[in-house]
């Protein structure tokens, strides 16, 4: 009868190791959400609608990016959240002009990060490949998002226009097409991010600060800023924008 | 006496039609049963350097239902008086279009719109927006091969029958019920379905691919010398590649690379903004900025696929090519920025770019496609 008291010990103690076993294995690894989305000077862009450009108006009428190896820091260590998304903010067909949120979901390690690293574009590893290279259905599988010319993805759309005289008509049309290895840039930012249950991040990209900085705005009345290049040698334009991602991002 | 004899003959009558398993089959639990359900995938052949070919995850391709589908394609039974099929504007010989301005239907009245080449229709992107997710037909209105192969059989201007009707055909026909079976592993021919219809003729819509032995395809496989002169002009001014005298084209930035099928709507510059008559994508969608865009289709195979545009207007290549270097507008509130580079251009371009790019088009003439006898009527 002794036995009985010491038995239920001993089962109590498994039945415990047993639960905090599966607490640990449960809390590794947990869900987190990244929200992107894109503004124009800090509201929600809209397609075709006026903007505020240097001394005239702008409109967009596209805006997609692809964005690579989204990396959680904790100062030595990494915890990769994504290799590759395409953001398109601007579908065609929406039953209003306003972009899109486009919100990805990973499981990842919980814990307390420092920042987080992405990079824009494609990287010159999945660069090298072709759109026949990945799965359909897969962001690089679009050939629409690919060009030869270049043997590079289209990293980044910016497409739009602008009344660059203020008489009332459209006089400037803006076509960024961003691509090519020289164009690829990677960049951190310092946040503090508790990756704890269901978290939740988002990512602002405001385009104003895609042509703005030091002041100074891109001058796009110049023809020859209102388009990129053709030649993969010639970064200049795609260079300043793809430079500019950095400021124009925001991590809330 | 004789009326006695005249109602019982009237009686076997109905007895034997009744009898009849072609006509009347009995509507018995599990009567497919007796025929085997062993699905085999059925791989698709693509050339090397096109992408695979996406297949959702919920209509695997199997080559009985491969064959179901192609049955049903090439079928008139699908139209209300059994007189048309898909087949019947979706030719082989035209690229699977059919040659005219825009279709016909069984009743005689005109469709607003050419019909479209099928050719790699299954690399066709779908955009999703926010509300809905558009695909196929010039305005996007349907979201995948699926869901664009139910639409013909009830509309009006087409094959103008009804599901139901169609679907009570399909139980009672002596092959159909077994070929279902065979496709996707129903027991009894209550079975059929629209859907399982449409599943099927989807399936064989996906194995509509280039072959891959066009000019074009050939050089970039490394026949490098079979474009030369025009032809390889044409393709520089088409990828915007650069050269001496050979302004961009800006044609690759609609219709892509690879299958030459690109993704989403475009506002070609057709007509002045206020003078549309078909408003394309705004129909659908209900955004006023969709007014006037159509789907970019595939150019491969345009030299089979004439007339051109939505509206079938232009008759040869050479008068679409005309219309993109010399005559598109910017004639709408939000032009397409790619129209605008090329009217920006408009002063370089000459007669003879105008035939380079012509040239060019015609290295996509793909025969072997047209001629493959897996795309070919079973009947």
């Amino acid at each position: 009868m002794k036995q009985y008291p010491l038995l239920l010990l001993v089962a109590a103690i498994f039945l415990s190791a047993g639960c905090k076993k599966e607490e640990n294995q449960t809390a590794k690894n947990v869900e987190l959400s990244i929200t992107f989305k894109a503004l124009y000077d800090g509201t929600k862009l809209v397609k075709n609608s006026d903007y505020s450009y240097d001394t005239y108006k702008v409109q967009f009428s596209r805006f997609s990016t692809y964005i690579s190896d989204i990396t959680l820091l904790n100062g030595t260590e990494e915890v990769k959240v994504s290799d590759i998304e395409y953001l398109d903010f601007t579908p065609d067909g929406a039953a209003d002009n306003n972009a899109v949120d486009i919100t990805i979901k990973a499981t990842v390690k919980e814990g307390n990060y420092t920042g987080i690293r992405m990079g824009y574009g494609v990287n010159p590893v999945n660069n090298a490949k072709r759109p026949a290279d990945f799965a359909a259905g897969t962001p690089l599988a679009q050939e629409g998002e690919y060009w030869p010319g270049w043997k590079s993805y289209i990293f980044t759309k910016i497409e739009g226009q602008g009344d660059g005289n203020n008489d009332g008509n459209q006089d400037i049309f803006m076509l960024y097409h961003c691509g090519a290895d020289k164009s690829y840039r990677v960049y951190s930012y310092d946040k503090a991010i508790t990756v704890a249950g269901n978290s939740a991040l988002s990512v602002e990209f405001d385009l104003k600060n895609l042509f703005y900085g030091n002041n100074t705005w891109f001058d796009i009345t110049i023809p020859s800023n209102q388009f990129t290049s053709n030649l993969a040698t010639d970064t200049r334009v795609a260079g300043i924008l793809m430079d500019n991602f950095d400021q124009a991002t925001t991590v809330k | 006496m004789k009326k006695i004899y005249f109602i019982g003959g009237l009686l076997g009558l109905l007895f034997w039609a009744g009898c009849d398993p072609n006509t009347n089959p009995a509507p018995e639990e599990g009567d497919l049963l007796q025929y085997t359900y062993s699905p085999q995938d059925y791989v698709i052949k693509k050339p090397d350097h096109f992408p695979q070919v996406p297949i959702p995850a919920d209509n695997p391709q199997t080559y009985a239902g491969v064959q179901l589908g192609r049955h049903l394609f090439y079928d008139p039974i699908l139209s209300a008086d059994s007189t048309m099929s898909c087949a019947s504007c979706h030719l082989a010989q035209n690229s699977f279009t059919d040659g005219k301005a825009v279709s016909t239907g069984i009743d005689g009245i005109m469709g607003k719109r050419n019909s479209m080449s099928l050719l790699n229709v299954a690399y066709i992107q779908p955009v999703i927006a926010s509300n809905d997710t558009f695909a196929l037909f010039w305005d996007g209105r349907s979201k995948s091969l699926e869901d664009q192969a139910l639409r013909p059989v009830e509309d009006q201007i087409e094959l103008h029958n009804t599901w139901p009707n169609l679907v009570e055909k399909l139980k009672k026909h002596p092959e159909y019920p077994k070929m279902f079976r065979e496709a996707f592993g129903i027991t009894d021919r209550s079975e059929i379905t629209k859907e399982l219809a449409a599943k099927a003729m989807a399936q064989f819509e996906r194995i509509m691919i280039s072959s891959g032995q066009s000019i074009f395809d050939r050089y970039l496989a490394g026949e490098t010398t079979l474009l030369q002169d025009e032809a390889l002009d044409g393709k520089i001014m088409f990828f915007d590649e650069g050269g001496v005298g050979l302004p961009d084209a800006e044609c690759f930035h609609c219709h892509g690379v690879g299958t030459l099928t690109g993704k989403g709507f475009f506002e070609n510059g057709l007509d002045p903004f206020n003078a549309l008559t078909d408003i394309g994508m705004e129909h659908v969608s209900g955004n006023p900025d969709d007014r006037g865009k159509f789907r970019v289709p595939t150019i491969r195979n345009i030299e089979m696929s004439a007339p051109y545009m939505h509206d079938g207007r232009f008759q040869t290549l050479e008068e679409v090519v005309d219309h993109y270097l010399f005559h598109s507008l910017l004639d709408t509130p939000y032009p397409n920025p790619n129209m605008a580079l090329i009217v920006n251009k408009r002063a370089q371009y000459t007669q003879y770019h105008k035939t380079a790019l012509v040239a060019f088009l015609k290295t996509l003439t793909d025969t072997d496609f047209v001629n493959n006898p897996d795309l070919k009527s079973p009947y």
